[in-house]
């Protein structure tokens, strides 16, 4: 491939960003986007929310005792029970994956219950203590409750928090994250309906006779989709922060990563619109293609909600889409402030985004 | 030096099975106009666009300027190019495009110009997708002749327009003629090549059936001259004695001539019986009764 030339990059730059911002209508939805989104987020979420919550316990002393109370707890069906491995370390899964409500029955607990009658659990995980509280709540009754069933002693079991808080977090934070993943997107819808397009009407033709190549076209055309999504994403922030009170985590390196994220996430995408776009070879298939590609993404990716309530084949599915990693990703640092997917997820997305990009520029042909 | 900027020789190139191009040859001198006259899918789109460099031929031999245009960066900009069905970005501007090309090419054209001389300056402000179709082939060719290119290639540049619109791009392209610019021009209006072009190639099925200068393919596949004198009905008589047989009506006597120096023969038999006639015209086939012949009419695109 011939070396990349900046001044036909910033040439193309030029003329698509003119061509753009002389239709008002695509500004005004440009900027109107995010606009919408959040206030319908804010409308549909803004009350509390009813589904199911997950409930991470770790058993680390086995007995009659303890798995009845697991029992009792998944008997209630307000949480979706998950056992995890007795060797695995709660904490690290906690962080690792964003746990946000967790039971933990130390190891002591059978010997302490079998000779004082009296034991404690712990109740753990990170996030709204809002829901903290409620969650709490129901715990303690469960657990309450177990202390008139069993007989004999006078039991007293104590569920006891060592709840991680963020700082005061709101709902509005639980969904800005996967709205900022969502508008990576954006790039992929110019792609998959440009690239048909601009064969169809030989505006590929037309602009090769300028000796651009299509690496500078596609280089251009990402660059200018990757400013659009910055600049509707800090509307977003800036509306979630000052309408509806947001406090994410939000840091120089936060913010650093996000662009990292969004900008991988564009490559990406544009890699994924373009491929699309090589096969889609009339206007129908354009809109079939585009929709086959982005409903998926948009509900299974945890975009409008979190698929932690999901059955597992959904959960399934969404493990396939990329977006799920990005928008996992940001919700993790930015929700979480749990910087480990910077050692690990966030470097592998890059390097997947990258790969797809370059193999996408690779496989397509403006001509002929 | 080598006077040819354009070197074609048996040129082939398939679509499957389907022979589109089928082994021509032709060269184009420096400042010469030549034209590819041809019915519709005779194949002068696919012959250009591989001279362009943006189609792959089959087989065969193309030079520009001394190059293979094939994936060749060195032609771009030195060669002009107006496609055929020219289009643009929807919202883009001709002020747009033309400083878009003008920094791509780091060309040194003034583009006011430039929009002057094919006369769209006033439109310069204009959204492609709301100009005019003449305007829109207008601005085409000024982003082919933006860079001051030695060798243009202008693919049916007046289709669709209307005779106005036509003649203003004619008198673009002998512009462009003078100053010595070479110009391969595809076209179905005879008229175009006839008046642009300094040598023709009449294309059909993939083949060049005869190049030469328009007067030369018409002296070479014009059917029989005819002699129309406008006279009384007796002159018919006097003629038929000296061997000269035509029809008479309404006038006029028509006569084929077998020599197209016969003429000359007659109208001095005339002038020396003085036999009296009151004009008299000769007419040969234009270019385009011609080249209808020589295609068969079968395919032509009508006006
Ligand atoms: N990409 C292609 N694939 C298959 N066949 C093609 C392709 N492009 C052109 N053809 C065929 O090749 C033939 C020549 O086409 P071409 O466009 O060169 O004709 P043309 O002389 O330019 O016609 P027109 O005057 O209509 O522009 C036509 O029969 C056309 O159907
Ligand atoms: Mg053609």
């Amino acid at each position: 491939m011939r070396i990349l030339n900046l001044n036909n990059i910033i040439a193309y730059f030029k003329l698509h960003s003119r061509a753009y911002f002389r239709s008002k209508g695509s500004i005004f939805f440009q900027l109107a986007f995010p606009i919408i989104l959040m206030i319908i987020f804010g409308a549909i979420f803004g009350g509390s929310s009813t589904a199911p919550t997950q409930l991470v316990i770790q058993n680390e002393s086995p007995s009659q005792i303890s798995w009845e109370i697991v029992n009792a707890i998944n008997d209630t069906g307000i949480f979706k029970v998950k056992i995890l491995n007795e060797n695995s370390s709660i904490n690290s899964y906690i962080s690792d994956n964003s746990v946000s409500a967790a039971l933990l029955i130390p190891k002591n607990f059978t010997q302490n219950f079998a000779m004082n009658g009296s034991a404690s659990l712990i109740f753990t995980g990170i996030g709204n203590p809002q829901e903290e509280q409620q969650e709490y709540q129901i715990l303690n009754n469960v657990v309450t409750s177990m202390n008139y069933k069993i007989e004999g002693k006078n039991p007293s079991l104590v569920l006891k928090s060592d709840y991680i808080s963020q700082q005061s977090l709101k709902e509005v934070d639980f969904y800005v994250p996967g709205l900022i993943g969502f508008t990576i997107l954006n790039s992929m819808f110019a792609m998959i309906y440009q690239v048909p397009n601009y064969r169809k009407d030989r505006i590929f033709r037309q602009l090769s006779f300028s000796g651009i190549s299509k690496g500078e076209w596609v280089i251009s055309t990402a660059l200018f989709n990757f400013l659009l999504t910055v600049l509707s994403d800090a509307i977003l922030v800036i509306i979630a922060y000052t309408l509806f009170g947001a406090s994410l985590n939000f840091t120089i390196l936060t913010s650093l990563v996000t662009l990292v994220i969004l900008f991988s996430g564009m490559l990406l995408f544009i890699g994924i619109g373009i491929l699309a776009g090589m096969v889609s070879d009339n206007e129908e298939t354009v809109s079939v293609i585009g929709n086959l590609i982005i409903f998926p993404m948009m509900f299974l990716s945890g975009v409008f909600f979190p698929l932690a309530f999901a059955p597992s084949y959904v959960k399934t599915i969404s493990d396939f889409l990329p977006l799920t990693y990005f928008i996992n990703s940001l919700n993790d640092m930015l929700i979480y402030k749990n910087y480990s997917v910077l050692e690990l997820e966030v470097p592998i997305l890059i390097v997947f985004s990258i790969a797809i990009f370059l193999i996408s520029v690779k496989l397509f042909k403006w001509n002929e | 030096m080598d006077n040819k900027v354009i070197k074609v020789t048996n040129l082939v190139k398939k679509y499957g099975d389907f022979i589109a191009v089928n082994g021509i040859s032709f060269d184009i001198s420096r400042g010469e106009v030549f034209s590819l006259l041809g019915p519709n899918g005779a194949g002068k789109t696919t012959t250009v666009e591989i001279l362009e460099g943006i189609r792959k031929k089959t087989s065969g031999e193309v030079i520009i300027l001394n190059e293979d245009p094939e994936n060749n960066r060195k032609l771009i900009g030195v060669v002009g190019i107006l496609p055929q069905d020219f289009n643009f970005l929807w919202n883009s501007t001709p002020m747009d495009a033309l400083n878009f090309y003008k920094k791509a090419l780091g060309s040194k054209g003034d583009i006011r110009e430039l929009l002057e001389k094919v006369e769209i300056y006033d439109k310069r402000d204009v959204p492609f997708q709301k100009l005019s179709g003449g305007q829109k082939q207008k601005l085409g060719l000024a982003i082919a002749m933006l860079n001051e290119p030695e060798v243009l290639f202008l693919d049916e540049p007046t289709s669709g327009l209307d005779p106005k619109a036509r003649r203003n791009i004619w008198k673009v392209i002998e512009t462009l003629k003078k100053e010595g610019r070479s110009i391969l021009l595809t076209t179905h209006y005879l008229e175009e090549a006839e008046i642009l072009a300094d040598r023709v190639a009449i294309m059909n099925h993939g083949q060049i059936i005869d190049t030469g200068t328009p007067m030369e393919i018409i002296e070479r596949h014009h059917n029989k001259d005819r002699l129309i004198i406008r006279a009384p009905q007796s002159i018919s008589q006097s003629l038929k004695k000296v061997g000269f047989v035509g029809n008479y009506s309404d006038g006029y006597l028509e006569i084929e001539l077998s020599e197209s120096r016969d003429a000359a023969k007659i109208i001095n038999y005339l002038v020396d019986e003085n036999l009296s006639f009151e004009d008299f015209t000769l007419k040969r086939e234009s270019l385009e009764d011609v080249f209808v012949r020589m295609v068969g009419d079968e395919d032509i695109e009508s006006e």
